[in-house]
């Protein structure tokens, strides 16, 4: 039982992770792009899938702004929408505040289904249509077709190197252990020993003094 | 403005705190090795004589030197990131 829930946990945390890294990781969709619009937009109970206030686009109102968005075609027809805003300086760190010029290239790159420009469309975030939220678009950059193959090299280092971070911790971790930790506990443990020693003995010679006493063993 | 200025103050208390741990992490290594080394037999005189003039001589060397990049390879990737997303 305990096992389960210990792997419960884990899992949960697991997924936690991965979740926030599938966030805030980059993502490179090919698309065609098809329009662009402002949209005065709610932002309430949602307000961590937007910009922070601070970064930009508005700072006088917190629940409602205009959000420049991006619409764009997968080459099989599924649609996406990004919005486009300045990012702000903390998180995510991608330090992007040239979101009037990204929503100028994207006006530039619209084309009809007759004639289709595609593009890839660099963003952070999910589109989750129930809770409106949209993924922030942060760069375009045309391709040869709609079936280019991408790699994302971005992601592979910032990974590596995250798993690179982890493992230095560990053995920082094991160090502090085995030069901080384990020496102090020993020598608690040695004081114990000795303590416990001392009164054994006290008990013993306590005990010789009764039977001497009273003829019992 | 004032986000920047919130930003470069989170970033500068993170980096301090790696920065610290890192040159304990490696400090307790160096002090180790030394040990190690004189344990093995292949040195003269006390023990903590040669330990102590070891880590000095640690201290003046490149390496802990090396360490400042932890305040350097960030702001480095910070001016890169910026640089790709909003220039190139």
């Amino acid at each position: 039982m305990w096992t389960r829930i210990k792997w419960g946990i884990r899992l949960v945390l697991l997924a936690v992770v991965v979740a926030f890294l599938h966030y805030t990781l980059p993502h490179r969709d090919v698309v065609r792009i098809t329009g662009t619009y402002n949209r005065l937009t709610e932002v309430g109970a949602n307000a961590m899938f937007y910009a922070s206030p601070d970064s930009g686009t508005t700072t006088q109102t917190t629940d409602r702004r205009d959000i420049r968005f991006i619409e764009a075609v997968f080459p099989n027809d599924k649609v996406m929408v990004y919005r486009n805003e300045d990012t702000g300086w903390i998180w995510p760190p991608y330090f992007k505040y040239d979101s009037s010029n990204l929503q100028a290239e994207a006006k530039n790159f619209e084309s009809p289904k007759t004639a289709p420009e595609w593009v890839a469309v660099t963003h952070y975030g999910w589109r989750l249509s129930f809770f409106s939220i949209y993924p922030n678009a942060v760069k375009i950059k045309p391709v040869a077709g709609p079936d280019v193959t991408l790699i994302p090299w971005l992601n592979i280092i910032i990974l590596a190197l995250l798993g690179g971070g982890l493992f230095l911790l560990w053995r920082m971790w094991e160090q502090f252990k085995e030069r901080m930790i384990d020496p102090t506990v020993d020598g608690l443990n040695n004081k114990l020993d000795e303590i416990d020693a001392r009164r054994l003995r006290a008990q013993q010679e306590r005990r010789g003094f009764w039977a001497r006493l009273t003829g019992r063993r | 403005m004032f986000a920047i200025l919130r930003a470069w103050a989170i970033a500068f208390v993170l980096l301090t705190i790696l920065y610290w741990m890192l040159r304990i992490y490696f400090r307790s290594l160096r002090r180790e090795k030394l040990e190690k080394q004189f344990d093995a037999g292949d040195a003269q005189g006390p023990r903590s004589a040669y330990i102590e003039s070891g880590m000095q001589a640690y201290d003046r060397s490149l390496r802990p030197r090396l360490l400042w990049l932890v305040y350097i390879l960030p702001l480095t990737a910070i001016a890169v990131i910026i640089y790709f997303v909003n220039y190139d």
